[in-house]
């Protein structure tokens, strides 16, 4: 894959492409499925990044286009997906991810909208769906997951960009991701959805000002990553629920995620802040592939630090490690 | 005086006055809202900074007094974003509407294909009072910043892009700027400021409380008149509103001249909520005669 060029925003026909090649190339690591039909029946597919072994793994999982203007958001999880196949021998900050954590990437989404960006309207934002027959199309995936559909930050009137479906999941590529997300739910222990723009990494909820009951731990997470980020070019994230310093909105799948169980439920609004708004220029897509990536990985690591604590070369455990084992019997004081 | 919000279930609605007896016309609540360092991060792990309307207001009121600010100078070259919130107050009569007290720093607009996005060239101090009018259309700004450029360089670079417009040629048909990977010719660059400047005025009369707009694309030129002294420019843009998602087409005929008072009218199409109530019209009625129009 050294011909694919990761600086450049690409047609799904590419995208389709990359997905075959690279699994073809990693092949002992990487592997595409299908995941479900688009509406207008195109096939979507995942990779699965696993490291062979006997082990049970847990499990990553990552989207990217389910708003199809924001493009930067796939070419991102190509970016994630190539640095991860690039430097899973070499760097033991990956490899010690992939002893133990199965990455998923969905790089699009949305496929059908995605390429109508391409076709006719760069600025779209929903799915193809057709209603009021054949008057008006396309439902907002992200606000059509089974969480409080249709609630607040969203419409019933197809017009609207916040359009919830004609119903719960009524989507057929928020059936495939929910079906396949909720099947696999007992092992998924990290949920990201990419967006842009914003500059945020957000935490559950978007449907109410209440919060999630590993609320802080997901602050002081999602903190270390906007920290990370920022160490790399100096750009600035701000760290909340969605309530709190985005906007009010319901049957999101970060929301949803958080819901069936899944401790950690990120959403990214990547560059800008409004300057280019959606259309990035391309030559911002590495330093921002690269910044997001500094944060991504850092959520990994905080999460496999959760499950696998490192053991102390010896000496001293961590100090969690410690306090955890002291407290049972610290009624004994 | 830091009212600081502890993280609650739902954010408690301002406390009402006390009370003075039953049937008393509503007073105006004071609502005096203190926000340091918007950009901090929270300093105890787990208490997030309740980021709720005090730090949305202000933002806004930022964004309306910036787009003000870059409609009132009238100078291509001289744009200016929002960098960050530094203080802020606001007042809320629920019968008038809601007046904020702010301070907040600028960095110049870079429409150009950087890749550090951060501005490299100092940042800017403006403070400005801002009126959300319930029944007004648009809010009341008064605002002043620090000089981010020499004015004499200003006015150069002002006429030096006046130059490059009177040398482009219509048609500029079928021009979309920028493009879908984000770039924009440099070559039509004066005409994207230009067409920035004139999308100022518009957010500036938009933009409310909870509305905020962002130029996302030039999408027409239906006139580009250079030969008189004047650039009369009339075009179509698309604007995005932040809270809706939606995009909003909108036609604007400005004329200027380096120096001069811009003059901008336009026409947009509806936003798509409850309180939308038709097309939004608007022009800056300028003391000289809008001989273009």
């Amino acid at each position: 894959m050294d011909t694919y060029s990761y600086n450049k925003y690409h047609t799904m026909g590419e995208i389709y492409q990359w997905m075959s090649q690279i699994s073809e190339e990693y092949a002992e690591v990487v592997t595409q499925h299908f995941l479900g039909m688009t509406y207008e029946a195109r096939p979507m597919y995942y990779l699965k990044i696993s490291q062979p072994s006997s082990d049970p793994k847990k499990i990553f999982w990552m989207d990217c286009g389910i708003h199809v203007r924001e493009w930067i958001t796939p070419a991102f999880c190509q970016w994630f997906v190539k640095e991860i196949l690039q430097n899973h021998k070499d760097d033991s900050r990956i490899s010690r991810l992939l002893t133990n954590l199965d990455l998923y990437v969905l790089p699009v989404l949305n496929i059908d909208g995605y390429i109508y960006t391409w076709t006719t309207n760069r600025l779209w934002r929903k799915s193809r769906s057709s209603h009021n027959n054949g008057t008006c199309f396309g439902s907002d995936l992200n606000r059509n997951f089974n969480e409080s559909w249709c609630g607040v930050g969203a419409s019933k009137d197809c017009k609207n960009s916040k359009f919830c479906g004609t119903g719960s999941v009524s989507e057929p590529e928020t059936k495939a991701v929910s079906s396949f997300v909720e099947s696999k739910k007992d092992n998924i222990l990290c949920f990201l959805t990419m967006h842009s723009y914003g500059q945020l990494i957000l935490t559950p909820y978007g449907h109410t000002k209440n919060k999630s009951s590993n609320h802080e731990e997901l602050i002081q997470v999602g903190q270390k990553a906007a920290n990370a980020l920022k160490a790399k070019y100096g750009t600035n994230y701000r760290v909340g629920s969605s309530a709190d310093i985005l906007y009010a909105l319901s049957g999101s799948s970060k929301d949803w995620a958080r819901d069936i169980g899944i401790p950690f439920s990120f959403t990214f609004e990547l560059r800008d802040n409004g300057t280019h708004g959606f259309t990035l220029p391309e030559v911002q897509i590495q330093p921002t592939c690269e910044e997001t990536m500094e944060a991504v990985v850092s959520i990994l690591d905080d999460v496999h630090e959760k499950y696998w604590p490192l053991s102390g070369a010896g000496t001293v455990a961590s100090g969690t490690m410690v306090l955890s084992l002291l407290l049972p019997f610290a009624g004994l004081l | 005086m830091q009212p600081r919000r502890q993280p609650s279930p739902a954010p408690p609605p301002p406390p009402p006055p006390p009370a003075l007896r039953p049937g008393a016309p509503l007073l105006a609540l004071l609502l005096l809202l203190s926000l340091r360092g918007a950009a901090a991060v929270p300093e105890e792990p787990g208490q997030s900074q309740d980021a709720g309307p005090s730090r949305g207001l202000l933002q806004q009121a930022a964004r309306a007094a910036l787009h003000f600010f870059n409609f009132r100078a009238g100078s291509p070259s001289a744009l200016r974003v929002l960098a960050a919130v530094q203080e802020g107050r606001a007042w809320v009569n629920p019968k008038e509407g809601c007046k904020v007290d702010l301070v907040f720093s600028t960095e110049r607009y870079k429409a150009e294909e950087s890749t550090f996005q951060e501005g490299e060239e100092g940042l800017g101090k403006c403070s400005a009072r801002v009126f959300f009018k319930n029944q007004k259309p648009r809010p009341a700004i008064n605002v002043t910043c620090t000089r981010l450029f020499e004015k004499k360089k200003q006015q150069q670079e002002d006429y030096l892009l006046y130059k490059q417009m009177k040398r482009l040629k219509a048609p500029l048909d079928g021009v979309s700027i920028p493009d879908s990977h984000g770039h924009i010719d440099p070559s039509l660059r004066p005409v994207w400021d230009l067409a920035f400047l004139g999308s100022s005025y518009v957010m500036w009369e938009k933009t409310t409380q909870s509305l905020h707009y962002y130029l996302a694309q030039l999408t027409g030129v239906k006139q580009w008149k250079t030969d008189d002294d004047e650039i009369d420019f009339d075009y179509t843009v698309l604007l995005h509103e932040f809270s809706t998602q939606e995009i909003i087409p909108c036609r604007i005929h400005l004329v200027w001249y380096p120096g001069k008072q811009l003059k901008v009218k336009y026409h947009c199409q509806e936003l798509q909520t409850p309180e939308a109530s038709g097309t939004e019209e608007g022009s800056a009625v300028a003391p000289t005669k809008l001989s273009n129009f």
